[in-house]
Order: structure tokens, then sequence, then C-alpha cells
């Protein structure tokens, strides 16, 4: 009976943990509306996201139809922690866009109130640069 | 073979049936343990699925992914702590509450390391993270939403635990332990606003936060169900009230109790309830209390004797006293049978189940051997009636008064260690039989380290606790 038990409970949660392994190594993406519009050149203001630790607000800079820059105008803010863990998202954030040029990149872990307000933000300026 | 219908006590049938309840039992009591087993397991995998395996990139996320993983274990084993200690009928039918909590007092250390351990280890990690020391971190985690209650949570958590080590709890009576106890609840629920606010693993919307949520409303509501619903709706349906009191020895009272439709309680014979009688003195203070006699549709019967300053006082409750019930508790009934034979042994005030599970028993003629000790002629409570049931059914008594010796670990009196008697001398039939203990606890003990050193497997041993 006993090994019963032993067995069930590891063959059991070794299947839980694989699945859920093999689910987190999978790289999430937030997807944003596709941009297929031709993006004219210019600078961009995102919209203002209010997130829980405070709000975040992007610009973005295209010439020649693509992004070539992805400003923080604002990043949050609620306290110490907050300021740094979107001072070590924005960076990744940034350049991860740069390279898909799109908004449907990875959710950057630890960040993610970060990551969903500055995708946002940033949807919302492509959304404009393709009007 | 005989040609009778239905099931004869004794018969191959009746043995073919205990060995099927067993094994239902046995496949329940497993499943359950898997399912415990596995939920830490998902608590672990909700962490793994919202992105942890690419949370180990540094030192300082590896640190922060490790205290994380620790909060989620440690708040899976509070809410198994919960569920065990809801008196849940399924848990009792299975494996007993006396074993469900006997689990439940060993995870309380391991939750509390763990969420000791989840705040330390998050601690350091979100200063590696800032590249400040951890102290200078506390600050700024206080600062973070719903962490002060966390930290509130944290602190209850470490009281109701202290409190509960055996050699402190000791120190407090029964009830204070116990008030302090009913803070674990509050210190779950104030844990919760932060597990749902922070980090991404229980993010709005998503189905780990689903889960989690149907984890806290299981073991909450097993709680507000079988601790406080069930009990406060059979208290005021059967309105049992305190109907005669009768001295039946020295300290030694039966209540006899009436009431409506107690046959619907479902109780069996060797089973207890927890009561408590509403007088000024008594209402705080609820006991636990075999019954003495299988209960009628309007009558039940427990016999008490004075242990602590509560129990000297039952004895002299007014007729008419209303008495509230939890229960009914216990698997020390004949439904926990797996073997042909019923070997009981009691002691002193330990009778009381014992003569409620003879009452309740079909027995063959020669099926059972009951032996009662009694440590002076006076402590020879109910042996009267235990005798008259023993004729009836055809069962062997054996009585053995007489204190046991100084300074020797046994069951036995003086006398009958001195003539060499023994569990095997005195059932001779022991290793197929089922054996029932009943006795102070100590006393219990050495019976059935007498049994397992006999060769008896532990499921055709069967005891009763009160000690919780």
């Amino acid at each position: 009976m006993r090994t019963r038990v032993v067995v069930g409970s590891v063959l059991a949660s070794a299947a839980v943990l694989g699945i859920a392994w093999g689910i987190g190594s999978a790289s999430p993406t937030i997807t944003g509306t596709s941009t297929t519009g031709k993006l004219t050149d210019g600078t961009y203001a995102g919209s203002s996201v209010q997130t829980r630790f405070g709000t975040v607000q992007v610009q973005i800079t295209v010439s020649s139809g693509k992004i070539t820059d992805v400003t923080a105008l604002h990043l949050t803010d609620a306290e110490q922690r907050s300021v740094d863990i979107s001072n070590q998202a924005a960076p990744i954030l940034r350049s991860e866009v740069l390279a898909a040029q799109s908004a449907s990149v990875n959710v950057v872990s630890g960040a993610t109130y970060t990551t969903e307000g500055y995708l946002t933000s940033l949807q919302a300026a492509l959304d404009k640069a393709s009007a | 073979m005989t040609t009778s219908t239905g099931v004869r006590p004794g018969s191959t049938s009746q043995s073919h049936n205990r060995q099927m309840r067993f094994k239902r039992r046995t496949a329940a009591s497993d499943t359950m343990a898997i399912v415990a087993v596995v939920s830490i397991a998902i608590a672990v995998a909700l962490f793994l699925a919202t992105g942890g395996p690419r949370q180990f990139g540094t030192v300082a996320a590896s640190v922060t992914s490790l205290g994380i993983i620790a909060g989620l274990i440690g708040t899976d084993l509070v809410l198994i702590m919960l569920v065990l200690a809801a008196r849940i009928p399924f848990i009792d039918h299975t494996v007993g509450n006396d074993r469900a909590m006997a689990l439940h007092r060993k995870l309380g250390k391991p939750a509390l390391y763990l969420l000791l351990g989840h705040g330390v280890v998050l601690l350091i990690g979100y200063a590696l993270a800032a590249k400040v020391d951890p102290v200078a971190e506390v600050g700024a985690m206080w600062a973070l939403p719903d962490l002060p209650l966390a930290f509130v949570a944290l602190g209850l958590f470490l009281v109701v635990v202290v409190t509960s080590v055996v050699a402190v709890r000791r120190r407090f009576p029964y009830e204070f332990w116990h008030v302090i106890h009913l803070l674990s609840y509050f210190a779950v629920l104030f844990a919760l606003p932060h597990e749902l606010s922070e980090g991404g693993v229980l993010a709005e919307g998503s189905a780990e936060r689903v889960y989690w949520i149907a984890l806290y409303v299981v073991a909450f509501g097993a709680i507000a169900v079988f601790r406080f619903g069930e009990p406060l709706v059979k208290s005021l349906r059967h309105d049992i009230r305190v109907a005669a009191i009768e001295v039946v020895g020295p300290n030694v009272v039966s209540l006899h109790l009436s009431g409506r439709h107690l046959e619907s309680l479902r109780s069996s014979g060797g089973q207890f309830f927890i009561w408590r009688f509403w007088t000024g003195k008594t209402w705080w203070h609820s006991h636990p209390i075999s019954m003495s006699s299988i209960p009628t549709g309007s009558e039940v019967r427990i016999t008490v004797r004075a242990l602590g300053n509560g129990s000297t006082r039952l004895g002299m409750l007014p007729v008419g006293t209303r008495v509230w019930i939890e229960g009914p508790y216990g698997l020390f009934t004949d439904a926990a049978r797996t073997a042909p034979k019923l070997a009981i042994v009691a002691a002193g005030i330990g009778i009381t189940p014992v003569r409620a599970l003879l009452e309740d028993s079909r027995l063959a003629p020669d099926e059972a051997t009951i032996m009662l000790r009694a440590s002076s002629e006076s402590d020879r409570y109910l042996w009267d009636e235990m005798q008259q049931l023993a004729d009836r059914s055809g069962a062997a008594l054996y009585t053995a008064v007489g204190a046991r010796p100084a300074g020797v670990d046994t069951w036995l009196s003086e006398r009958d260690l001195a003539r060499g008697v023994s569990l095997r001398s005195a059932f001779p039939d022991l290793l197929v039989s089922d054996l029932y203990v009943c006795g102070p606890q100590s006393w219990t003990d050495l019976v059935v380290e007498d049994a397992r050193a006999a060769g008896l497997p532990a499921h055709q041993i069967h005891t009763e606790r009160f000690d919780w």
C-alpha cells in the first residue's frame, strides 16, 4: 500500500511538473493587433497606461517605415522596487520590440505589469503611426 | 455450508465484506495521500508554468524564484492542514480524525519553516537584484502593496506554531491555546492579498489564480461546513438535554441525555461526540466523550470520569441543561474490522467506547475475547453490563484487577505479570483478530507495542485517542 502511494505520487507529480515546465519554457507573447499598415515616419507617443505600480507610457520613432527607437516616457514608479524592475525590463523590451518590429514580444519575467503597460502603450503608438 | 439467508456473524461472506471494506478504505486513503503530494507538485507547477524555467538566469533571479516556490509549497501545506482539521466525514471514515490530526501536527513546523524561508529568501533575492543589503530591503518590501498584511500573517503563523509545540502547549490551559490556534484562520486569509497581487504567478485572469482561490474555497468551505455549520444544525435539530445523572463509581458519572431523532445521527457503537454543556460555568469548554451505549431514538448515554476541572463539573449539571454536539466521530467501530476474530482490552474509564462497540457488534459464539483491567475494585465501571453483553454474544470475558508494578513498563497488573500473562496468552487467536484497545494513553501505547511485537499488523489494531 505504501509503495502504491509513493509510486503514484512520484509519477503524478513528475507528470504535473513536466507539463508545467513545458508550458513555462515556451515563450509567452502578448499579441498586439497586427500592424500591417505601413508606418509613417515621425515620432509618436503611446497612450498613458495605468498599472497598480504606476503609469507607463512610451514613445516610438519611425524612420523609413521602420521602428528605429522606443523611448520610455514614464515607467512604473510606485516605490523603489517598481523603479528597479522597470529599469531592468525597459531595455529588454526595447530591444525585443526593435527586433520584432511589433508589440508581439515576450513578457519579461518578474516584470509583468511593466511589460503589459509598455506593450499596450506601444501598440497605441503603432496604431497612430499606421493611421 | 449453511442454508441460512442473510449474513451470519462470523460467516465467510461477512469476512469477505470486511476485506472489501478494508480494501476500499485503503484505496481511498492512498488516493488522498497521493492528492496531497500532487497538490504540492501543482504548487511548484504554477510557478514553472508562468515562465518559471526562465527565471533562474541570474543569482538574484534564482534566489527570488526559490523564495516564491517556498511560499507556494508552504501555503499549500497550510491549506492541507486546514482540510485535515476540518473533521470531514469522509476523512474520518477513511483514516479517522485522530490520524488526520496526527498528520496535521506533523505538518505544522515544515509549513512554518517554508513560510519563514519564503520571507527571508525573497528578501535576499530582492536585495541582490537591487544591490542593497537585505536589512535595507526590509523597508522597501514593507512599502509593497499588501505586504504589511503578509508580515502580520507570518507573525501569526509563528505564534500559532510556537504555542502548539508540545512543551509550550502544556504551559497553557487548553482554551487559551485553542483561541490562539484560531488565529491561524486569519493568518491564512491575511496572506492571500499579497499572493494575488505580487509577482506574476497568480496574475489576474489566469487559470493559476482560479486554482489557487479554489484551494482557499475548499479549505475554508470544509471548515465552515463541518466544524461550524453541521454541528450547529445538528445541535438545534436534535435539541439534546441532560435528562438524568447517575453515579457509577468514585468520580464517575453516567449522563443520560434526551433528544429528538437521535437515530438519524447514524452513530456507531465506539464513536464519540464532542459535547458542549450550556451552563454558565461549562459552555466555553467542549468535551470529547464516547457514548457508553448505543442511542435509541430519544436517549443516549455517556459515562465520564473527572479528569480535568471541566469534567469535574459535569457531575453537577442541572437536569434540562442544553447540550450541543459535534460528531459522531471515530473509527473505533465494527465497520473498521478486518479480521475474523475480535479481541478487546480496556482499562478504567476506557471501557465506555468498548461497551458500546460490543453492544453494536453482531458476533458469532467464541468470536470475541474481552479483557478488562482496573487498578482497584472501585474502578470496575460498567463491568456488570459488559458481563451481560458478553454472555449475550457468547464472548469470553476475563478481568484483571490490580495496580501496575512500579518501575516496569507494562500494561498488566503486578500479579498477572508475575504469572507470565501476555497478550498472546490472553488472546490465543490474536493474530487472526482485530484488537481494540482503550484506556489511558501510556497504557494503550504499551498494549499496542506488545501487539506489534507479537506480529499483529497495524490495520488490525484499533485505538481511540482523546488527547486532541
